[in-house]
C-alpha cells in the first residue's frame, strides 16, 4: 500500500468515529452551537467531538469493551449535547460532530441501568398508548402543578416543560374504525395511487389532525393512504442512549416497510424528526446496513419534500385559496439533517395571501426530549429565547413548523398556536373550495 | 425542485459577493456551501493587493495587473468598483470599513506581537493605520486568563524595531492584563465567549470600566493608542465600539485572533443578511454532490442529502469553492490537481514540481498559481478549443489561476472582484453590452 493510497482510503472512510481526522481545530462548530450559546456546562462541540474523540479511539478503532467513564468520554460534558446537528452543517472540513457526540452519549451510558427518566422519555409507544387510554385523567395529572412538582422532584421532568396533550383516540384507532386501509386488504392501489404513512407517535398519540390534514392533503393530489403496522421510530431511544431498544423498533418498522418499498410505494412522514431517523439514523447511529433498512430508507419522504416534489412535476393541486395572515416558520434542526431546503416555505409561497416568514433562528431549545429535563429545561428555554421574542413580536396567531417537539415548545413559550404546515396547507385548500 | 437563476457554490467573500449583488439586483439566488468558509479563518480585512514595493493597494493591483497570467490582468479595472460597493453595503449593515485603494498600505500590529501590511481594515481596526507620532504610546490591554492575546508578550514584541521593519512605530509600548468580573476560574475562554459578553450591556459597562481604569494606569496621561483583543461585540459591535471609544482614555483597536475570526463573522453576518434580506437564499451546511450539464449548459445542482439528492434547477452557476484550502481543488494521490464537481481543466504544475527543496521557500510554491484558466468573462476555459468549456458557469475567488495570494495578498481583493464581476455578468446591464442573456435577464427586466 503506498501513501497515496492511504490518503485515498482515509478520504473515503465514511465512518462517523474516524471523521475527527479531518478536524482542522478552526472552531467553526463553537460559533454556531446553541447550547455553547448559552451554558458554560457544555464544552462546545470540538472539545466534546473531534478533540476528546482521541480518548475514546485506539489504532483507528473505538476501543471497546466495558465503557469505563474515561474510556467513552473525558467527562460527562457531552451529555449536555442536545444533538440539533448544526456543528455537523457548518464544518468545512466534513466532521460528523453530532454524530460523533451522540455516540459518545451513548456510550457513556452502556453497560449502565439507564435513568427512568431516560428510560421512560425513549418509551413513547407506552406513554402515548397508556395516556390515551387514560386521557382525561392523564391530561389533568399533567396539567396540574403540584403534581408536576412531585414528577420533577422524583422523575426529573421539569415541571414547566411542554407536554403535549394526548388525544382522546389514537389516529390509528380511529383509522381502523373508519376500514381506512392497513395493508390487509387483497387488492392495494398501486405505488402510483397510494402511499404508505408512517404517523409516528405524535400524530398517532397526541395530534391525529395532523395525520388526518396529512392524508386529505395527500388524497386531494391523487394518493391513497396505507398505514400499516409500525412502532415508534426509535429516536427518542438514541437520544436517550439506549441503542438496543432502538435498533428492536428500527427492525420492527423496516420489516414491515421495506416489503412496500420494494414493491415501489414511498414512505411518508409528517414528523420530520421520524423521517431522518428513516433516512439516516438507521444507518448511521444504529449502524444498521441490511437491505431491508437501505430500502426504507431511499423510499422515505418528508411531507413536504413529498408535496414540493409533485409541484415540481406539475402535479400539485394549486387550488389554495386566501389565507390573509402572518405565519412566523421555524425550520427545526431535524429538517436541516434531511438536507432538502425548507420545503414548507416553497409550499406557503403558492397560498395566496399567506405571509410565511423563516423566523431565521438556530434552535428552539427542546431537541427532542433534551428541554423536558429538569438540569436541561433553563438551557433549552435560553436557546430558543431569541426565537420566541420573534415568534410574539410578528403579532401573529398562528405560527408553523415542521417538528412536533419544537411546536410544543414553541406554543408553550409564546401562546401562539404553532401547527404542522400541512395543517396551513389543508387549511389553504378548504379556503379555496370555499370560494368556489 | 426548486428553481434558481443563479446557484452561487460557496460561502467565501468570492461567492458572498456574487449573491449578495445577484440578489440586490433582483435574480432569484440560491447560495449553497458545504460549510463556513473562509471569512471564519481571516482577519475580517479587505487585503487588495500588496506586491512588494506597492505603497497603496491601487499601485499593486497596477503591478499584479502587468503580470499576464495574474486574474488582475483582466479583473484589475474591477476592483475599485467592487469594493467600493460591498464597502458601501457593509457600512449599511452597521460595519463600515475604512481605506480605499488610495489608501497607503501600513504596518499594524498582530496578536503575536508581529506586525502586517493592510489598508482596508473594519473600522474597529482603523486606528492602527495612522503614522505614529513621536510621543505615542501603545498601551495592548486584553482580558487576563485569554490564551489567544498575552499583552505583556505582545507589547515585549512589538517594543523591538525589528518587528516594524522600518515602518514608523510607536516609541513606548505596555502590556496589561485586566481582570474582568467572574473570568478568573476560567481555563478556556475563547473570542467567541468574550465576544457575546460584550454584547450584553451591564457586562461591558463593568468590563469597560475596569479596561479603562488600566489604561489610564499604565499610560500615565501620555497621547496613544490601545490595541484590544477582537472580541468588541457580535450582534451588538456597532454599539459596543461606539461605547468602548467613548470610554477608553486612547484611541482603541481591534487586533484580529486565531480562528474563530469575530471580525471575519461580522463580516459573514452582515453580507449574509444582505442577501437573505433581498430575497436570497443560503443553504450551508450542503455539499455538492454533482452538478448536471446537458449540451454544454448546466440545467441543475445536486446536493448530497439523506437518501435522495437535493436537487435545485438553475440557468447559471458561479463556482466560488475555492482553492487548495478551501476544497475547490482536490490534490489526487496519482499528483493531479482536479476540480472535482465540473472537471474543469485546472493549470497546475507536474508532481515533480509540487515538493521542494526548501521548506517555505521565500520564492513561493509554484502549486500556489494553480488553478482554473478563464476566458474575461470568467467562463471556465477548454485549453483544447480555447474557448468557454461552458456557457453558464463562471469561476470567482481562490480558485482562479496565476494568483499568489499569500504573497500578493490579493486574496479578497480577487475574490470580490471576480464574485461582482461574475453578478454583473449575469445581470442585464443597461451601462454596458449585456453578455447574461439568458431567461434570466429576460425575468428580471420584466
Amino acid at each position: 500500500m503506498t501513501i497515496a493510497d492511504i490518503i485515498r482510503e482515509a478520504a473515503l472512510d465514511p465512518h462517523v468515529s474516524s471523521s475527527a481526522d479531518e478536524c482542522l481545530k478552526c472552531n467553526v462548530c463553537n460559533t454556531v452551537c446553541p447550547v455553547l450559546r448559552v451554558t458554560d456546562l457544555f464544552a462546545g462541540p470540538k472539545y466534546e467531538g473531534p478533540q476528546a474523540q482521541r480518548f475514546r479511539m485506539a489504532g483507528g478503532q473505538q476501543i471497546q469493551g466495558p465503557a469505563s467513564t474515561h474510556v467513552a468520554s473525558p467527562d460527562h460534558s457531552v451529555d449536555y449535547c442536545s444533538g440539533c446537528g448544526w456543528c455537523t452543517t457548518a464544518c468545512p472540513a466534513g466532521v460528523k460532530i453530532a454524530e460523533m457526540n451522540n455516540q459518545a452519549r451513548g456510550r457513556l451510558r452502556e453497560g449502565k441501568r439507564p435513568k427512568l427518566r431516560d428510560w421512560g422519555l425513549g418509551q413513547t409507544d407506552l406513554t402515548g398508548s397508556l395516556g390515551v387510554a387514560f386521557s382525561p385523567l392523564a391530561n389533568f395529572v399533567m396539567a396540574n402543578g403540584p403534581i408536576r412538582a412531585l414528577i420533577e422532584a422524583t422523575i426529573g421532568i421539569h415541571r414547566k416543560a411542554p407536554v403535549p396533550k394526548w388525544a382522546k383516540r389514537s389516529f390509528r384507532s380511529t383509522w381502523k374504525r373508519r376500514g381506512g386501509e392497513t395493508g390487509a386488504s387483497a387488492s392495494l392501489p398501486g405505488p402510483d395511487k397510494a402511499i404508505v404513512f408512517f404517523h409516528g407517535c405524535a400524530a398517532n398519540y397526541y395530534e391525529p389532525h395532523v395525520a388526518e390534514a396529512a392524508v386529505a392533503v395527500l388524497k386531494r393530489n391523487g394518493f391513497e393512504t396505507i398505514v400499516p403496522e409500525q412502532v415508534c421510530c426509535g429516536l427518542p431511544l438514541i437520544s436517550n442512549g439506549l441503542y438496543d431498544e432502538a435498533r428492536e423498533r428500527a427492525c420492527t418498522n423496516t420489516k414491515v416497510l421495506a416489503g412496500y418499498a420494494r414493491a415501489g410505494y414511498r414512505i411518508i412522514g409528517t414528523s420530520t424528526s421520524c423521517t431522518h431517523t428513516f433516512k439516516a439514523e438507521y444507518e448511521e447511529m444504529l449502524d444498521l446496513h441490511d437491505d431491508d433498512t437501505k430500502v426504507v430508507a431511499g423510499a422515505t419522504w418528508d411531507i413536504c419534500e413529498f408535496l414540493l416534489d409533485l409541484h415540481d412535476q406539475g402535479r400539485l393541486d394549486t387550488g389554495f385559496g386566501r389565507l390573509d395572515e402572518d405565519l412566523p416558520y421555524h425550520a427545526p434542526c431535524q429538517l436541516r439533517s434531511h438536507g432538502i431546503g425548507l420545503p414548507a416555505l416553497d409550499l406557503f409561497a403558492l397560498v395566496p395571501g399567506l405571509r410565511a416568514t423563516d423566523m431565521d433562528h438556530d434552535c428552539c431549545g427542546i431537541a427532542g426530549t433534551y428541554g423536558l429535563k429538569r438540569e436541561k429545561y433553563d438551557i433549552a428555554m435560553k436557546v430558543g429565547a431569541p426565537l420566541f421574542e420573534k415568534v410574539k413580536a410578528s403579532g401573529a396567531t398562528t405560527a408553523a413548523c415542521d417538528s412536533e417537539t419544537c411546536r410544543w415548545q414553541i406554543e408553550v413559550a409564546t401562546g401562539v398556536r404553532t401547527r404542522h404546515p400541512v395543517e396551513i396547507l389543508f387549511d389553504a385548500y378548504a379556503a379555496g373550495d370555499a370560494a368556489r | 425542485m426548486p428553481h434558481a437563476d443563479v446557484v452561487v457554490i460557496g460561502a467565501g467573500l468570492a461567492g458572498l459577493t456574487a449573491a449578495a449583488r445577484l440578489a440586490e439586483a433582483g435574480a432569484a439566488v440560491t447560495l449553497v456551501a458545504k460549510g463556513h468558509a473562509s471569512t471564519h479563518w481571516g482577519a475580517g480585512g479587505i487585503d487588495v493587493a500588496q506586491p512588494d514595493g506597492a505603497r497603496t493597494p491601487a499601485e499593486g493591483v497596477a503591478r499584479l495587473a502587468a503580470l499576464d497570467a495574474h486574474p488582475y490582468a483582466f479583473l484589475g479595472g474591477d476592483v475599485e468598483p467592487a469594493v467600493a460597493w460591498l464597502t458601501k453595503h457593509l457600512a449599511a449593515s452597521g460595519l463600515p470599513y475604512v481605506g480605499t485603494l488610495e489608501t497607503p498600505i501600513r504596518r499594524v500590529p498582530t496578536a503575536i506581537g508581529g506586525t502586517r501590511r493592510v489598508a482596508i481594515v473594519p473600522d474597529a481596526q482603523s486606528a492602527a493605520l495612522a503614522p505614529w507620532e513621536p510621543d505615542e504610546i501603545l498601551v495592548v490591554a486584553g482580558p487576563a486568563g485569554y490564551k489567544d492575546f498575552w499583552p505583556a508578550a505582545i507589547a515585549d514584541s512589538l517594543a523591538r524595531e525589528s518587528v516594524w521593519q522600518g515602518a514608523d512605530r510607536p516609541t513606548r509600548v505596555v502590556g496589561v492584563a485586566v481582570e474582568l468580573a467572574g473570568l478568573a476560574s476560567r481555563n478556556n475562554l475563547n473570542a467567541l465567549e468574550l465576544a457575546r459578553r460584550f454584547d450584553d450591556p451591564a457586562l461591558r459597562a463593568d468590563d469597560l470600566d475596569r479596561i479603562a481604569r488600566a489604561v489610564a494606569r499604565v499610560s500615565g496621561g501620555r497621547r496613544g493608542r490601545v490595541a484590544l483583543p477582537a472580541v468588541f461585540g457580535l450582534d451588538g459591535h456597532a454599539e459596543t465600539w461606539a461605547e468602548t471609544r467613548a470610554r477608553l482614555p486612547l484611541r482603541p483597536f481591534e487586533v484580529p485572533l486565531v480562528p474563530p475570526s469575530i471580525p471575519g463573522i461580522r463580516l459573514w453576518r452582515a453580507l449574509r443578511g444582505r442577501i437573505r434580506a433581498a430575497g436570497g437564499r443560503i443553504e450551508v451546511g450542503e455539499m455538492v454532490a454533482r452538478i448536471e450539464v446537458e449540451h454544454g449548459r448546466v440545467i441543475a445542482v445536486e446536493m448530497e442529502a439523506a437518501t435522495r439528492s437535493h436537487r435545485i434547477r438553475t440557468d447559471a452557476v458561479v463556482l466560488a469553492t475555492g482553492g487548495i484550502a478551501g476544497g475547490g481543488l482536490v490534490a489526487t494521490g496519482e499528483g493531479e490537481l482536479v476540480e472535482p464537481l465540473l472537471g474543469l481543466t485546472v493549470d497546475a504544475p507536474a508532481f515533480d514540481d509540487w515538493l521542494l527543496r526548501e521548506a517555505l521557500d521565500p520564492a513561493g510554491h509554484p502549486l500556489e498559481a494553480a488553478g482554473v484558466r478563464t476566458d474575461h468573462g470568467l467562463h471556465p476555459l477548454d485549453p483544447a478549443t480555447g474557448r468557454a468549456a461552458l456557457a453558464n458557469v463562471l469561476v470567482a475567488g481562490a480558485m482562479l489561476a496565476g494568483q499568489r495570494a499569500l504573497r500578493e495578498r490579493c486574496g479578497d481583493g480577487v475574490a470580490i472582484a471576480s464574485g461582482w464581476r461574475a453578478a454583473q455578468e449575469l445581470l442585464p446591464d443597461t451601462t454596458r453590452t449585456p453578455v447574461g442573456q439568458g431567461p434570466l435577464a429576460t425575468r428580471i427586466e420584466s
